[in-house]
């Protein structure tokens, strides 16, 4: 079955002024890209659909991941990763530590095998003993996706995930990000102010116009 | 002539006498807390082997322990010592992770937050004379229950307070504990750049799948607890060797190890202060024991938890523990409230029959009659609390300010030093102080007990005042000594201007703990310094319900107001200068 994330009529409030209004579908391996200015309601938009926001905000619509509505879910049920600007890796547990908290329970040694795995496919081989802190902030951004993706999310949310990344970082990093996406056939959203990383996308980008002006 | 007035500025600039002033101040502070708790340590272990020249006893020897240990029931107050603030403690923690743990950033918190930190600047004799008041056999509760449920038609005969084990001892700690432990975490989440990381590690815990306690438990706890370490510590000592709870409401015969220690030496016989010298001692030796024992289970706890941490369990039975944590919750929150509420229908209230809720009649005798003998107590409170807790503020801000000059922090040291008061027991310290004392021949015992307050509302005045110092825009200052503001012009007009707020909180803070001190009122004034603390101890073993219940209530308006002062007096301010 083919996956897919939907954003049913949404209507976003500030207070009682109308932010924005959204009617999308994400299939599998797509990335819809939102763009705007600061204000416009983007990340209003993603917290909504993790389910986590503020109070002074209202919503009606709904959200249905591969035909079920999630909308009142809490976030921990939902199973949609995001991918913050920040890696915001734990500080207490090494980056292996900081893998394995995202996976399923299980057998431990399996899931060693697996971490170690995961960081030889990203080019962070032998790095699971580290603290994150020792690590670049390429490599950090990395282990980040891999945090993401081994929690095996049904959709995925990146908010401004390359913008503290210099230019030969970011395109690889991105590179790296979307072809996880591809691979593993997850509807994606995306918020950005960059239109190089909209473009590299190759799907549709909608852009938000600040309200009430 | 140009060289010359250059020097001339450099030796201008030495002398500069309020730099001096403030580059001084840190040593002060350590000489100020340093001396008198180790030197009070000292003068406590050399009698406890029978040195006293105060005494004429010059025999080294251990006749006192002897005495000690012949005590009947020593067994009995020493595990009673123990148990009370090792349990209390134990639970005031737990619960205080429950309630961070399921009302993690939601607006529930802030509610908690603002119902729980009242209690926080209740004296510790307050709290218990109004628990006390709830427990006993003719208390609250009982009446509530009764005869409906009970069947009691005449008040029953109880246990509580003063039962022999502790039990109500242990609920006065721990709800006195509780808004402390969680107060001080919620501080610490309050950091702007440390509690936006952990709530944004939080959220990432829930994207990730895990229940919001599981999250709290996995990710928030380990970074956060070792920043609660020492007011967990603080809080074990304290519990271990208090007296003025185990006074009100813990059993008699025998006492806690901390007050037999005390009658001891308040005794007649002053033979008995050797042997109350080595119960000090004792004292010292089983609270170190306890901190001991607290942080081998931390590491214990850190060892057989590691691997759970990152085994992928996203929910230990999250409903059952949602569940428990909100009515636990509900139940300490209408127990304080309850307890309140009976404090002050009792002082209000005229003839009041046993199982009725409310009293027959309402009468304000109580209150006159009470306001005619506290004059002269209220009067000490005050002077007292305001001569300590303006030196204080004074010391602290000075040591911050060094902090600015020099652009370092003070040491990790000296902020261990601030701490020691509070994690020595006092019982120990302050006996040694009296003996120090009595051999300077120092004979006013207004200033020994304000000096005495001082150790205990330093470390709150410097705690509460030392992150918005350390938070000032330095760009202020800067801009005003290019100006050519001399430093003492730039602190006065400047920095203090700037930290008007926080001052006043710390004042009613620094206010607040000075008008609870009951042991170094009572042992350092040498019972000749009746403050409103002292004497609702005092009545409240033996004095009437009512009287006892409007020093109670005394006692907790008088911190209540400090604090609202404080809260009110910036707005004011801050308005008027809008105009």
């Amino acid at each position: 079955m083919q996956s897919y994330l939907q954003i049913k009529n949404l209507q976003l409030f500030r207070q009682r002024q109308l932010l924005l209004s959204l009617n999308e579908q994400v299939n599998g391996g797509q990335i819809l890209t939102i763009m705007g200015p600061s204000g416009s309601g983007k990340s209003s938009l993603l917290n909504w659909l993790t389910g986590t926001l503020a109070s002074s905000f209202r919503a009606n619509g709904e959200v249905w991941l591969n035909g079920s509505n999630i909308s009142d879910l809490p976030t921990h049920l939902r199973h949609i990763g995001v991918l913050y600007q920040d890696a915001l890796l734990f500080s207490h547990l090494t980056v292996g530590g900081n893998i394995a908290f995202a996976m399923p329970n299980g057998n431990k040694k399996q899931r060693l095998e697996k971490i170690d795995h995961a960081l030889e496919q990203v080019g962070l081989t032998g790095m699971a003993t580290r603290h994150p802190d020792s690590l670049s902030g390429g490599q950090q951004a990395r282990v980040a996706l891999l945090r993401m993706l081994l929690s095996k999310p049904k959709a995925i949310l990146l908010d401004e995930p390359f913008s503290k990344l210099d230019t030969q970082l970011r395109l690889e990093t991105r590179q790296l990000v979307f072809d996880q996406i591809q691979h593993y056939k997850l509807p994606a959203i995306m918020v950005t102010h960059d239109h190089s990383d909209a473009e590299a996308t190759n799907g549709k980008i909608i852009t938000l116009t600040p309200q009430g002006h | 002539m140009n060289f010359i007035a250059k020097q001339m500025d450099i030796l201008h600039h030495k002398a500069d006498w309020f730099t001096h002033i403030v580059k001084l101040s840190p040593r002060f502070l350590l000489a100020l807390l340093i001396i008198p708790v180790l030197g009070g340590l000292i003068a406590v272990i050399l009698p406890a082997f029978g040195w006293a020249p105060a005494l004429n006893q010059y025999t080294i020897g251990l006749e006192g322990f002897r005495a000690l240990w012949q005590t009947p029931g020593l067994s009995t107050m020493m595990l009673l010592s123990v148990a009370t603030g090792l349990v209390s403690t134990l639970l005031a923690f737990v619960m205080t992770l429950l309630i961070l743990a399921a009302f993690f950033n939601t607006a529930w918190l802030d509610y908690i937050q603002r119902i729980l930190s009242p209690i926080l600047v209740i004296p510790h004799a307050a709290a218990a004379i109004a628990i006390g008041f709830i427990i006993a056999p003719s208390g609250m509760l009982s009446r509530l229950i009764s005869p409906w449920l009970s069947g009691w038609e005449l008040s029953p005969a109880g246990i509580f307070p003063h039962d022999p084990w502790g039990i109500s001892i242990i609920l006065g700690l721990t709800l006195k504990e509780l808004p402390f432990l969680l107060l001080m975490a919620l501080g610490i989440l309050a950091q702007p750049e440390f509690g936006k990381k952990l709530r944004e590690q939080h959220k990432v815990a829930l994207n990730l799948g895990y229940y919001p306690m599981t999250a709290f438990f996995k990710v928030i706890l380990p970074n956060l607890y070792p920043l609660l370490r020492l007011p967990i510590l603080a809080v074990l000592a304290y519990a271990s060797a208090s007296v003025e709870m185990p006074l009100i409401l813990g059993p008699n015969t025998p006492p806690t190890l901390a007050v037999a220690i005390m009658h001891w030496f308040n005794d007649v016989d002053l033979t008995l202060r050797i042997k109350a010298s080595a119960g000090a001692l004792l004292q010292l030796i089983l609270t170190g024991c306890i901190l001991v024992l607290w942080l081998a289970g931390e590491t214990a706890i850190k060892y057989s938890f590691r691997d759970k941490l990152t085994n992928g369990k996203r929910a230990y039975n999250s409903a059952f523990w949602q569940k428990t944590t909100y009515i636990l919750t509900i139940l300490v929150i209408s127990f304080i409230l309850l307890a309140l509420i009976g404090l002050i229908m009792w002082s209000v209230a005229g003839f009041w029959r046993f199982p009725s809720v409310i009293p027959e009649q309402f009468v304000l005798s109580h209150f006159q009659s009470a306001s005619v003998q506290m004059v002269n107590p209220l009067f000490n409170t005050l002077t007292i609390g305001i001569i300590s807790t303006i030196f204080s503020i004074l010391l602290t801000l000075l040591c911050l300010e060094s902090e600015q000059l020099n652009s370092k922090p003070i040491s990790n040291f000296t902020s261990l030093i601030i701490y020691l008061p509070l994690l020595v027991p006092s019982i120990a310290f302050l006996f040694g102080l009296v003996w120090l004392q009595q051999l300077a021949n120092n004979s006013s015992a207004y200033i020994s007990v304000v000096f005495s307050h001082v150790l205990f509302v330093l470390p709150y005045v410097f705690l509460s005042l030392a992150a918005s110092y350390r938070r000032l825009d330095r760009r202020f200052s800067h801009v005003a000594a290019s100006l050519g503001a001399k430093p003492f012009k730039v602190f006065l007009q400047i920095k203090l201007p700037q930290l008007f707020a926080p001052i006043l909180i710390a004042t009613a803070l620094g206010l607040a703990i000075s008008f609870g001190q009951y042991l170094p009122t009572l042992l350092v004034g040498g019972g000749r310094i009746a403050t409103i603390t002292t004497e609702a101890v005092t009545l409240a073993n033996g004095a009437s319900r009512r009287t006892s219940a409007v020093y109670a209530i005394i006692q907790m308006a008088l911190p209540l107001i400090g604090f609202i002062l404080a809260w009110l007096l910036p707005k004011l301010f801050y308005k008027s200068a809008h105009r």
